[in-house]
């Protein structure tokens, strides 16, 4: 189902029945953060825990090879302890065509993993900058993961930082330069004006061999989850995954009209070609 | 025609699971195979090591794969690789192709071949065979 | 392609050597400096640790000595040192080398497979019964559980009344580099480099004679290391271990002499002349300039050496024997301290009577016809060689220095940084070895037409071995005192988790009530954890 789901091109999406919302739909929390900042073991052991709440999917994206679209999807190795843990489904992602680092159809897969019953989703994705805001709004509440030396990365998401994430991550923090990190992001944080009622995101040190910093990630989650609730964020988040995914599916279909066009097509004028290009978009009723 | 018109990948778009069964802790082979398949355009998902034959039917049923590769240099690939393949059988799988990589004896190539192995692939045997073998079993 | 004649196939001379180091077309005597040489004998070791090399003592000829379970390895054992044969070489199962019992699920399938079964003390009883350990020399690769195995050899010389500081051997002992290449790790790096410290510093202090650790680049260079990146792993390997152990209180004046290292040897005969004596070099100058050490014998870089490995292939495989030799020259000419010969089989089959035989006297034939041996550092003073060993040097000490750039052995391996380095190399030896640019004869270039290949039982497979081991291992269960065993597992459950503490005398405590392999792995497991293998591809 999700394999079908994955290859499907725009217009067989665009196609698929009608579905009734989910009455129930998972909870989502995103994973983000560079490569080789502990992500996946970091969700290992939070899985490990939140399982307690419900039938827990993980959907693991790792980059595809521009030239080939190739992957190596190795995150579910790094996630060594639900070893055994049956009732735990881990799903392995290529990001294939997306250039957001995103994996294709992510959001019908999304909502496939809301059809299954499952509680709760974690979507795991790699990179720093333009992922995290894609992922932004595919989950309710987004995790960012940072390494105690990656302050060069803090200081260049300066700006915008306080709106990527609803919790921050200072991962390895037995590595030396962890407190200093989670000082800096906390500073920034604190230039921000917040209004009554708007959620602060915490800065939390963690390290996968201190059981209770886990923990403590678990419950900022559960938290956050309940402020939601309070908030009008989930209709903003609601509207923002609809533009997504139109403009995902229009992306993807662009881009398969361009794959047809040949050298000659690309020695007319500009204007002839956008319009063609335009005219061949609309023509998706004709085709199957 | 295009020039610049770019071939396909061979194995665009299949997934392919790569496991380590058993204790064999030589894992260069597998490796350096997953690394190609990857180059030829294919989804791997590698296990590391020292993976249960029901860990790995778990894992390629539950990521949707296309094929399994089990790479064995321990002699124990006839336990092994029939384990692995009673597994996907009972998960229902049993459409997902099997091959085997490793140093296996003329022998035990048959035997594996009986038990329904798609293809044997040994350490001198060049890259591109594998991926065009894999290619052809998996059209 | 079969279509290829001999004639027509002439592959280019490549000028680059696969270190990466460009070979020049001729050298002049002014690059080389003798003053950074030094004599046979003399720091920086570079032409040799000792000044009359072989004359005072030929290499080591150690030989392939078979598997089976303990009973059938103890009567080979006897039937070798009844022909007058020293050492003994001992390789073990996969569970135990794991760390698991014959019983667990995972050691079912390979119970006795690639070597013996010693999941506990009466086990060891078996293989060296009748055996004087006071008088033979026992070499164990053996790595994840190598405190174990030595703790299980200490038992058994108490048990035969054998004074333990008589024995003589060499334990594998070497961790890092199973996470990177041969993957017979059990715990996190860190507990492991505790572990291995131990079981040296107790080595030292109890039986001085034995050689609690050979550090290996053996395996990386299997898996696709160049010979520079092979020398330079290890080298980092060996300073881990020296750091490590002085944490650990050691004095390294007398740790590092039972220090000793194990590398492959493949085709390149000047690459591989020159990357023995590069390394000797960088060794003792390390270990003087580091760590201050001015004991020579503490300075030495000792080492053995496999001839074959990877560089055997199958098509025409008598080729082979030809490999060997060469390789085995220039084992000699690097200045090994123990060669071993692989049988020109052994690419594709368990090696026959023959094989092994010619083997042995290939390294006989060089050593007493060939006459190479007799004059110490022989090829010493090559402009060639000289100017190459220096180029080796430099490609070393850039590799290292690649990794404490990085942060460092440890952390690269525990981030899987090396292990990608290395399946990266593998793949580039892989495609040059598919594209003929790196000339294998008789498999990429020269082939004979429609030659089959056959490759036969690698491993001596006998169907009853595990019930026999499992059998043995019931009765062990069920006669020994469960009350020792529990006393005793505890016990070295607390000296685990204090970092102050060395495990091995709880380690030999276990072994005498006969706690399992499995048994004190899983307890310390349970202090320790598990290591976590970081799939970065």
């Amino acid at each position: 189902m999700l394999s079908q789901l994955a290859n499907a091109s725009a217009l067989e999406l665009a196609q698929r029945p009608l579905r009734a919302v989910t009455s129930n739909p998972a909870r989502r929390i995103g994973i983000t953060g560079a490569p080789g900042a502990g992500k996946s073991t970091l969700l290992g052991h939070l899985a490990l825990l939140r399982r307690a709440k419900g039938r827990l999917g993980v959907l693991a994206v790792d980059p595809s090879s521009p030239k080939t679209g190739g992957a190596i999807l190795g995150d579910r190795v790094r996630m060594d302890e639900l070893d055994g843990a049956s009732e735990l489904y881990i799903r392995s992602l290529g990001s294939r065509n997306t250039s957001d680092g995103l994996a294709d159809n992510l959001p019908e897969m999304l909502d496939a993993m809301d059809d299954f019953g499952f509680a709760e989703v974690m979507l795991e994705t790699v990179g720093v900058g333009q992922v995290e805001y894609a992922a932004r709004a595919q989950v309710d509440t987004l995790v960012l993961v940072l390494l105690p030396d990656s302050g060069d990365t803090v200081q260049a998401m300066k700006a915008g930082i306080m709106e990527m994430a609803d919790i921050f991550v200072v991962n390895k923090a037995d590595l030396s330069g962890a407190q200093k990190m989670a000082a800096d992001i906390q500073r920034i944080a604190a230039l921000n004006h917040h209004d009554p009622g708007s959620w602060v995101p915490p800065v939390l040190l963690a390290a996968a061999s201190q059981p209770a910093s886990i923990l403590a990630l678990s419950e900022a989650i559960d938290r956050h989850q309940a402020w939601l609730g309070t908030s009008n964020r989930q209709e903003i988040l609601h509207e923002q995954r609809a533009r997504y995914r139109l403009r995902r599916l229009l992306e993807m279909r662009i881009a398969q009209v361009i794959a047809q066009h040949d050298a000659a097509f690309f020695a007319a004028p500009l204007a002839e070609q956008l319009l063609l290009t335009l005219e061949m978009l609309g023509r998706v009723s004709v085709r199957p | 025609m295009n020039t610049l018109l770019q071939t396909r990948p061979a194995l665009a778009g299949k997934r392919i699971l790569i496991g380590k069964p058993g204790l064999d802790g030589h894992d260069i082979g597998a490796k350096i195979v997953a690394l190609t398949l990857r180059n030829a355009g294919a989804e791997v998902i590698y296990t590391g090591l020292r993976r249960s034959p029901l860990q790995i039917a778990q894992v390629a049923v539950d990521e949707g794969v296309d094929a399994v590769g089990l790479s064995i240099l321990s002699g124990s690939h006839k336990e092994l690789v029939a384990d692995v393949m009673t597994q996907l059988r009972e998960l229902k799988a049993a459409d997902i192709k099997v091959f085997v990589g490793g140093t296996i004896p003329a022998e035990d190539q048959l035997h594996l071949r009986e038990l329904g192995v798609a293809a044997i692939f040994t350490a001198d045997m060049p890259l591109t065979d594998v991926v065009r073998i894999l290619g052809e079993r998996l059209a | 392609m079969s279509s290829n004649t001999i004639a027509q196939d002439a592959p280019e001379l490549r000028s680059i050597n696969r270190s990466g180091i460009e070979v020049p077309t001729s050298v002049a005597a002014s690059a080389v400096h003798p003053e950074g040489i030094g004599a046979p004998g003399a720091y920086p070791f570079t032409r040799g640790i000792f000044p009359d090399g072989y004359q005072g003592r030929l290499w080591t000829v150690r030989q392939y000595s078979g598997f089976g379970t303990a009973e059938e390895s103890n009567e080979r054992y006897k039937f070798l040192l009844a022909k007058g044969q020293t050492g003994l070489s001992v390789a073990l199962d996969l569970p135990t080398q794991c760390g698991f019992d014959p019983t667990h699920p995972m050691a079912r399938p390979e119970i006795g497979k690639v070597g013996v079964s010693l999941s506990n003390l009466s086990e060891a009883e078996i293989l060296f019964r009748d055996l004087d350990l006071s008088q033979i020399s026992t070499s164990f690769t053996i790595n994840g559980t190598a405190a174990i195995i030595y703790a299980m050899y200490l038992a058994v010389a108490d048990k035969q009344n054998v004074p333990r500081s008589k024995l003589t051997g060499t334990l594998q002992n070497d961790i890092l580099k199973e996470y990177v290449a041969r993957g017979t790790w059990i715990f996190p790096v860190r507990p492991s480099m505790r572990l291995i410290a131990d079981s040296i510093l107790y080595s030292n202090d109890v039986s001085p004679r034995f050689n609690p650790i050979s550090i290996a680049g053996a395996h990386v260079r299997d898996a696709g290391a160049t010979a520079a990146e092979e020398m330079a792993y290890t080298l980092a390997n060996g300073l881990a271990y020296v750091e490590e152990l002085r944490a650990r209180g050691g004095d390294v004046d007398k740790f590092a002499k039972r220090l000793s290292f194990f590398f492959y040897v493949h085709m390149d005969f000047f690459e591989e002349i020159a990357k023995f004596r590069a390394g000797r070099r960088l060794w003792a100058r390390m270990m003087k300039e580091r760590y201050g050490v001015e004991d020579p014998k503490a300075q030495h870089f000792r080492f053995g050496v496999v001839c074959g490995g990877s560089s055997l292939v199958a098509p025409q495989p008598y080729n082979n024997v030809v490999r060997v030799a060469v390789e085995t020259m220039a084992a000699v000419f690097g200045g090994a301290q123990s060669i071993f010969t692989c049988a020109f089989d052994e690419a594709f089959q368990i090696p026959t009577e023959f094989s092994a035989e010619l083997a042995v006297r290939t390294q006989q034939i060089i050593a007493y016809e060939s006459g190479i041996g007799r004059t110490v550092d022989p090829l010493g003073g090559s402009y060639f060689l000289e100017e190459h060993t220096d180029r080796m040097e430099e490609k070393i000490m850039q590799v290292m220095g690649e990794i404490d750039a990085y942060g460092g052995v440890i952390r690269a391996i525990e981030d899987g940084w090396i292990q990608l380095r290395l399946a990266e190399r593998g793949l580039e030896r892989k495609l040059d070895t598919d594209s003929g640019e790196h000339v294998i004869v008789g498999q990429n270039h020269f082939k004979k037409p429609n030659e089959e290949i056959k490759v036969g039982e690698v491993f001596k497979l006998d169907p009853t071995i595990a019930a026999r081991a499992l059998e043995k291992f019931q009765r062990v269960l069920d006669t020994r005192a469960q009350s020792a065993v529990d006393a005793a597992l505890a016990k070295l459950a607390i000296a685990a988790a204090n970092d102050r503490e060395n495990v091995m005398p709880y380690l030999v405590d276990c072994c005498h009530a006969y706690a399992t392999v499995g048994e004190m792995v899983a307890c310390l497991k349970q202090e320790w954890g598990e290591f976590k293998e970081p799939v970065n591809l």
